[in-house]
């Protein structure tokens, strides 16, 4: 476990939308996994802290729930974007580029010098 | 705005709804893991195990969604808050108490603070008032302030550069009012420059101020109170004709009902143009002349330009006139204030007594304060083992006093809610008065937005301050005797003295408070037998203003002849006179007299007040004739004669007759033909003032009166009956004629009355207040103190105290502190009094009588008050108090 990172503060809710974006309606433990996943498994989850994040997103109107039935069928709750969070990634993720962009430049320039 | 809205959704979330949805989801998460772990071939222990690990366990994610949920700092208070309300509604008698004192504390602060507020806070209502100013010219050696005149106003519009703008106007216009399908009334208006609405930034409720052509305009606009009174709020007013002392206005605008005047204090009804100023009124001063004062001015400050610029500019100004206009100008300087500010003539008066009043109401909230922080703390000490065992299960010392905070700030807020309905009845009630003045003053007060701010303001800190010793004293209990059931507070004594601290301080405060309500009902009762010099039995009256409908001297000395004649036709009346104002009426017309034939060092100058009589007024009025008669068909033209009361004899003609004497005002010779008693002329605390009565029929024609004719008739019967006929008889001689000032001479004089009535009534009710919770906070403190020690008692009992001793102990203990307090308040009130001097009338500010009976009064009060606890620790049971233990 010592290898795995913890997750940076605050960029939970944006892995959450951007996994909603790609995946589609999604339930909780599902989506957990998921990020777990994409992050090639670099990242471990606490996953009681994925609630609170998501229900803070609902609360700001990124995402909305509905129960549904999972693939197994057991009854879970279903989150997907809202149009506002559709946008919200949207401008995130060139918020990200930019970041990265200026970052980048940074470490780039030190070793050249 | 996403925040706004999570924001919003967690304050829903504090209703508490959507708690199981979390637990389902919870579940359906657990039981998602645990198929996946199944399926990777775990027992089903460990794939549970498992997953509430990743979870971090079930409870913890609840606690953080629930926090998430709602908001967690809000819902703790609301919860200390249930916590607090249930607390004080298991005390209800308690709570009572605390409130009641709090409200009556705090409702006597805001009725205060409401007049405060009308007549010192409260700018004028027009556009941005901090750069309205009124101007005033200052006089050497002369109290502030003089008004101005055309001339001087036209220089300081044209050459002062500080304001943007000046306007002036003519305060006090009479006139009669017809139109509108009703009686005639007298109306006050005034006449101002054409740009008198536009710079006063005033938006008008219907049409439009003056255009800058219209200063000559027979144009009116009047004020949204006459529109709705008279003309019913009728829409189409605008552009209607009404008649001012029979001249045709058109009206063209409507102005807001909150604009009274710009002092704040007259209630004017209409205004026209300065320019038709002499229309409306007879006598109007010379137009060029620089030594007349009637003009009043206000200017606008020019944006940018502070007022200690617009000072030093005015002062330049002043010396450049002085220097062009030495005759008149002087010694003149220009001085100014905020418009709408009190009226520099009675600024210090009134800011004084509302100063009075703000003390007493101030040591009336620290006694009612001290009632309910007393109470707190025996409260407090009665919760020791609740409070203990709050600490011992881990609660925080702060959130403990937090919690006692609260309920003190909850009684704090119930007092103010008490005080501000309290404060809304006393002020309808303070409103309800009557001012002694020939023309109508607006003096509502109500509770507006800054009262009511200070009000809630006062009743937090109130609750804060009285609940903090409490709390701090309740936080840091000796645990392990709270425990126990003991006292855990401190070590017996200290307490007791710091309660005894507060209670002497409570009392020390009513002293002081009782000996002002003393004078002040002394005063009262002084003012009650002042001798006004005439007796207003029987006596009904009502004014007329003929010259107003355009009646010549002539047409007007007839017409109230023949008013005279017929009013004493009517049945029951056995004497109709005329004089131009009533005694009492907060003053007429006064001039300084010297007697003809005397060289000028010889001359002293009083000034005597001015009334037009007709003959019989004497009699009528009960003023006893001294020496000489009584005027008897004098005519104009003739040798002007004239009654002086016996103040005018003793001034001008100590030792000697005045009889046959001649006298002159400056401007005409009168001869003495009689002297008459004194009487109270302007009101009813002036030291006594010189007067001179002149014939109504020889004054008329060259010095008419401002304020109308008012005829006083005499009956034996009701006089308000007489009203009635008397109205008849008005407009059987012309149906166009204002009536104005109906009221019975008894009435008038309870006007007079006003203000040794209202100071009465106030430190009155302020007084009792402070002494029943004075008294109570006594109580309250000696009942407290037998029954902590009721278990001494119960010893002292047993080892054979008897129980007059027991008794004795007690009321030693009240006397002592009831002595101290007198001790304490009573060299205060001494000192204090002196500066109510001069609203008492007839008493000295050390007058013996108050000062020797309050103390004692106090003292019985307050022996009484521990006499009832210490009859109660007299019969205390020895047997049972000590199988209690």
């Amino acid at each position: 476990m010592g290898e795995k990172n913890e997750v940076w503060q605050g960029t939970l809710a944006l892995m959450v939308l951007r996994t909603l974006e790609t995946m589609g309606p999604q339930h909780g433990y599902g989506l957990a996994r998921r990020i777990e996943q994409t992050s090639g498994d670099k990242l471990q989850l606490n996953y009681g802290t994925v609630y609170p994040a998501l229900l803070k997103l609902e609360q700001e109107g990124y995402i909305r729930s509905h129960w549904g039935a999972s693939e197994n069928n057991r009854k879970a709750k279903f989150y997907e974007l809202t149009a506002a969070g559709k946008r919200r990634v949207r401008k995130a993720a060139e918020e990200w580029e930019q970041t990265t962009e200026i970052v980048a430049r940074f470490f780039v320039s030190a070793e050249e010098a | 705005m996403r925040t706004l809205r999570a924001m919003f959704l967690r304050l829903v979330g504090l209703l508490g709804r959507g708690r199981d949805d979390f637990n389902a989801e919870l579940d359906s998460h657990l039981e998602m893991h645990i198929d996946d772990g199944l399926r990777a071939g775990l027992s089903k222990e460990e794939a549970r195990r498992q997953a509430l690990i990743r979870l971090g366990g079930a409870e913890q994610a609840r606690q953080s969604y629930r926090e998430r949920r709602s908001l967690p700092g809000l819902e703790r208070l609301l919860r200390d808050l249930r916590f607090a309300l249930r607390t004080l509604g298991r005390h209800p008698a308690m709570t009572a108490i605390a409130i009641l004192s709090i409200g009556l504390g705090i409702g006597a602060n805001a009725t205060i603070f409401s007049m405060v507020s009308r007549f010192v806070l409260r700018p004028a209502p027009v556009g941005d008032p901090a750069t309205l100013l009124s101007l005033h010219i200052g006089e050497k050696d002369q109290q502030c302030c003089n008004s101005f005149n055309p001339p001087i106003y036209r220089d300081l519009r044209d050459q002062a550069t500080s304001f943007a703008s000046m306007a002036a106007y003519y305060e006090m216009i009479p006139a009669s009012l017809s139109g509108g399908g009703k009686e005639p009334e007298r109306a006050w208006g005034q006449s101002v420059t054409t740009n008198f609405f536009d710079m006063l930034e005033l938006g008008m409720v219907m049409g439009r101020g003056f255009a800058s052509s219209e200063d000559r305009a027979p144009v009116v606009v009047l004020s949204e109170r006459l529109w709705r009174r008279r003309f019913h709020g009728n829409v189409q007013i605008v552009g209607r004709v009404v008649q001012l002392s029979g001249h045709a206005f058109t009206v063209i605008g409507v102005a807001p009902g909150s604009f009274h005047s710009v002092d704040q204090i007259l209630e004017i009804d209409f205004w026209v143009p300065l320019g038709v100023s002499a229309e409306l009124v007879a006598n109007l001063p010379p137009q060029d002349a620089r030594d007349w004062h009637w003009l009043a001015v206000v200017g606008r400050l020019r944006a940018g330009v502070t007022r200690e610029q617009a000072s030093a500019e005015l002062n330049t100004l002043a010396q450049r006139f002085a220097a062009a206009y030495p005759a008149t100008d002087k010694d003149n300087s220009f001085l100014f204030e905020q418009a709408g500010s009190l009226p520099p003539r009675m600024r210090s008066a009134v800011l004084l007594f509302l100063a009075l009043l703000g003390l007493v109401v101030v040591l009336l909230l620290a006694i009612a304060g001290m009632n309910v922080a007393n109470l707190l703390f025996a409260q407090v000490a009665g919760r020791q083992r609740e409070l203990a065992m709050h600490l011992a299960l881990g609660a925080s010392r702060a959130r403990l006093r937090g919690k006692l905070l609260l309920e003190s700030v909850l009684l704090g807020v119930g007092g103010g809610l008490l005080g501000t309905a309290l404060s809304v009845w006393a002020t309808g009630a303070l409103s309800s008065f009557h001012l002694p003045a020939p023309m109508p003053l607006n003096v509502r007060i109500g509770d507006d937005w800054r009262t009511l701010l200070y009000t809630f303001a006062l009743s937090v800190i109130a609750g804060v301050a009285l609940g903090l010793g409490p709390a701090l004293a309740a936080s840091r209990p000796k645990m392990a005797n709270a425990l126990k059931g003991e006292d855990g507070l401190s070590g017996g004594r200290r307490r007791l003295s710091l309660r005894s601290v507060l209670v002497v301080a409570q009392v020390a405060m009513s002293v002081t408070l009782l000996l002002l309500t003393g004078l002040f009902l002394r005063s009262l009762e002084s003012a009650a037998r002042i001798d006004i010099g005439f007796r207003p039995q029987g006596l009904a009256m009502l004014s007329v203003d003929p010259r107003l409908n355009g009646y010549t001297a002539m047409q007007t000395s007839q017409f109230l002849a023949q008013l005279r004649e017929r009013a004493a036709a009517i049945p029951g009346v056995d004497a109709a006179v005329c004089t131009d104002v009533a005694m009492l009426s907060g003053g007429n017309r006064s001039e300084g007299f010297t007697v003809v034939g005397r060289s000028a060092k010889d001359n002293n100058v009083p000034t005597a007040e001015l009334y037009m009589v007709t003959p019989g007024y004497f009699a009528t009025m009960g003023t006893p004739l001294l020496a000489g008669h009584d005027f008897s068909g004098e005519r104009a033209g003739g040798q002007k004669t004239a009654v002086v009361n016996k103040a005018f004899a003793d001034r001008l003609f100590p030792g000697e007759s005045p009889i046959g004497q001649l006298v002159n005002d400056g401007r005409w010779t009168y001869e003495i033909i009689g002297v008459s008693g004194n009487a109270k002329s302007r009101t009813l605390g002036e030291a006594t003032r010189p007067i001179l009565y002149r014939s109504l029929d020889q004054s008329l024609t060259e010095d008419p009166s401002l304020m109308g004719y008012t005829l006083l008739v005499h009956t034996r019967g009701n006089p308000a009956m007489l009203f009635e006929p008397l109205r008849r008889e008005v407009y059987r001689l012309d149906p166009a004629m204002a009536i104005y000032n109906e009221e019975t001479m008894e009435e008038h004089v309870r006007s007079a009355y006003f203000l040794p009535h209202l100071a009465a009534i106030l430190f009155g009710v302020f007084g009792a207040i402070g002494l029943v919770l004075a008294t109570t906070g006594l109580y309250g403190v000696m009942s407290y103190a037998v029954a902590r020690r009721t278990r001494e008692i119960g010893i002292r009992m047993a080892l054979g105290a008897r129980r007059g001793a027991v008794e004795q102990l007690f009321l030693r203990q009240g006397a002592v502190l009831t002595v101290v307090a007198i001790g304490l308040g009573w060299p205060a009130a001494w000192m204090v009094s002196r500066l109510v001097r001069s609203f008492l009338y007839g008493v000295e500010p050390h007058d013996a009588a108050t000062f020797a009976v309050v103390p004692v009064l106090l003292a019985a009060v307050s022996l009484a008050a521990c006499w009832i606890p210490a009859r109660r620790a007299a019969r205390v049971d020895p047997a049972e108090t000590l199988r209690a233990e």
